[in-house]
């Protein structure tokens, strides 16, 4: 029973590897959008969206409006709390304890670009 | 007995869940929010589950002589650890399976980059390393390609160690489901247990745990079958009849297993000035053992196993040895003349043919002696398999009685198969299995 249940998820792994492997290789490489004409955010428009209800955060230049997102954050809002309305970088980069964020949170990032930083 | 024996496991299975179990509990909305966050949440709680499920398995890898008994023998408790590992295997390979899958939900790529992350990102990589170093010596455990060779399964087997230890760095570095610092309470308390356990085995079980002996003797009662008297200067072994000990041969001109331990039952009554060990030839060491010198070194370490209960009470007894299976029903029966214990039991030996029952006149002799004590030849060229008519004939009240079964797991089976026709409950059927011990 163990022998084969054991078998069975090891062959089940490497199959679902070779998988994802195999349909990232296959998939289309994803281009940035860096043609699209970006709306410049001057900082004061930015302070102005400085709470967990209205959330705006510049990150390496960009501002998104992370609104949305704020309930579906890993850590409590609180502690999202006081990047609301400003330069977020240090954030995203350290969660406040030297690690940055996975290139999936980068990426998940992307979907709520709203503008530049003037 | 049977209920607080299976108390104990249930224990150690819930230790083993608790910090999952923890985990769980911490479940939040934003853990909700879309299928990705799920599986994200099952991702995190999988790699839980998985390493401290593999810790708890390293803390029963320890053998302590006597620490197995509340488990029913090391074989029971070994038995835990085989599933525990096995649940810990499944677990983590569902880890960065679920970790990447949540990935998707973003984009493809990083679902990849998730498994296959950049170097910056090495505390990924440790963890990946550890799942390799598992698969590789679990595979013999699970007998992914067939029985394993016995010492090389058990050298590889020392990879569990390093896998342990990359994945509590892994765990550490990336931990954030359970809070500081209950996770570093948990991990390092498990990991301290564990390494108190293999700390044990492999410095204490190597060096003071083992005692001392050389062979007085060695007694052939068949042609691959010998019986070791082991006579030593130091504090006698205690132990109960049917226990067994891990045996380890020094003498240079053993042509294999020389410096290797393997588990062999002792064959001698608690008591008895001597240690004897049966053993018949089934490999490469045990073949070479057939040639043991006499006045040769040993090393003995134990005892283990919890065969018989402990407690000195005539409760109806069906005993079924199979060949070399007669060993601890032969020390029982040796233990009963030497004490003079009152008992009820009833031998049923199984061989092939009168040239392989061992020790038969002796069984004779301890039958003779003593009222209490039944013994019935099953001759399998003769009898053909065990069956419920042989059963009836020789034991009557077989569904009184409590089974103890020794021999191979052919004759185990049917044992079992027997009982259950007979409407002996489970609860009553006592075997032990030396599978990779």
């Amino acid at each position: 029973m163990i022998p084969k249940l054991t078998f069975a998820a090891f062959v089940a792994f490497w199959s679902a590897i070779l998988t994802l492997t195999t349909l990232w290789a296959v998939s289309p490489a994803v281009i940035a959008d860096a043609d699209v004409t970006q709306r410049a955010i001057p900082l004061a428009e930015l302070e102005q969206h400085a709470t967990l209800d209205d959330c705006w955060m510049a990150v390496e230049g960009n501002v998104y409006d992370l609104t949305d997102y704020v309930p579906q954050h890993p850590t409590p809002p609180a502690v999202l709390a006081p990047w609301c309305g400003r330069e977020a970088t240090e954030g995203m980069r350290t969660k406040g304890y030297g690690r940055d964020h996975s290139p999936g949170a980068w990426a998940m990032l992307d979907g709520y670009l709203i503008g530049s930083l003037e | 007995m049977s209920a607080t024996r299976s108390e104990i496991h249930t224990a150690v299975w819930i230790l083993a869940l608790l910090p999952a179990l923890v985990a769980a509990a911490m479940l939040g909305r934003a853990d909700l929010a879309s299928p990705g966050a799920v599986l994200n949440f099952l991702g995190r709680l999988t790699g839980i589950g998985g390493l401290s499920l593999m810790l708890v398995a390293a803390v029963l890898s320890c053998r302590v002589p006597g620490f197995d008994k509340p488990f029913g023998g090391l074989t029971k408790l070994w038995r835990t650890h085989h599933r525990l590992a096995a649940a810990a295997f499944v677990l983590l390979l569902a880890h960065p399976l679920l970790l990447a899958f949540a990935a998707a939900e973003v984009r493809l790529d990083i679902a990849f980059d998730t498994l296959f992350p950049q170097w910056q990102r090495w505390a990924l990589w440790l963890g990946w390393a550890s799942l390799l170093l598992l698969m590789v010596f679990l595979a013999p455990s699970f007998k992914f390609f067939g029985e394993p060779h016995y010492q090389r399964w058990k050298h590889l087997h020392r990879l569990a160690a390093p896998a342990v230890i990359l994945a509590l760095a892994h765990s550490l570095y990336l931990a954030r489901t359970l809070p500081w610092p209950l996770d570093a309470i948990i991990w390092l308390g498990l990991a301290a247990l564990a390494v108190a356990a293999i700390g044990y085995r492999f410095v204490y079980g190597r060096t003071l745990g083992r005692r001392r002996y050389r062979v007085r003797q060695v007694s052939r009662p068949a042609n691959n079958v010998v019986e070791l008297s082991l006579t030593s200067d130091g504090k006698p072994l205690r132990y109960d009849a049917g226990q067994f000990v891990y045996l380890t041969p020094f003498d240079p001109t053993l042509q294999a297993g020389r410096g290797e331990e393997h588990p062999y039952t002792l064959s001698s009554a608690p008591g008895e000035p001597e240690l004897r060990i049966a053993i018949k030839d089934l490999g490469d060491a045990s073949r070479a053992i057939q040639h043991i010198t006499p006045g040769s070194e040993v090393a003995v370490e134990g005892p283990y196993g919890a065969f018989f209960p402990t407690a000195e009470a005539a409760a109806p007894e069906l005993w079924i040895a199979g060949g070399i299976g007669i060993t601890p029903f032969l020390a029982r029966a040796r233990q009963l003349a030497h004490s003079g214990a009152a008992a009820d039991a009833v031998l049923i030996f199984c061989v092939q043919d009168e040239a392989r029952a061992l020790f038969f006149d002796e069984l004779q002799q301890l039958a003779e002696g003593n009222s209490g004590l039944r013994l019935h030849m099953h001759y399998f060229y003769q009898h053909g398999p065990l069956d419920l008519e042989f059963l009836h004939q020789a034991c009557p009240d077989a569904a009184a009685r409590t089974v103890y079964a020794c021999g191979p797991e052919p004759l185990l089976n049917a044992v079992h198969h027997l009982a259950r026709r007979v409407g002996i409950p489970h609860s009553r059927i006592v075997t032990e299995e030396f599978n990779l011990l």
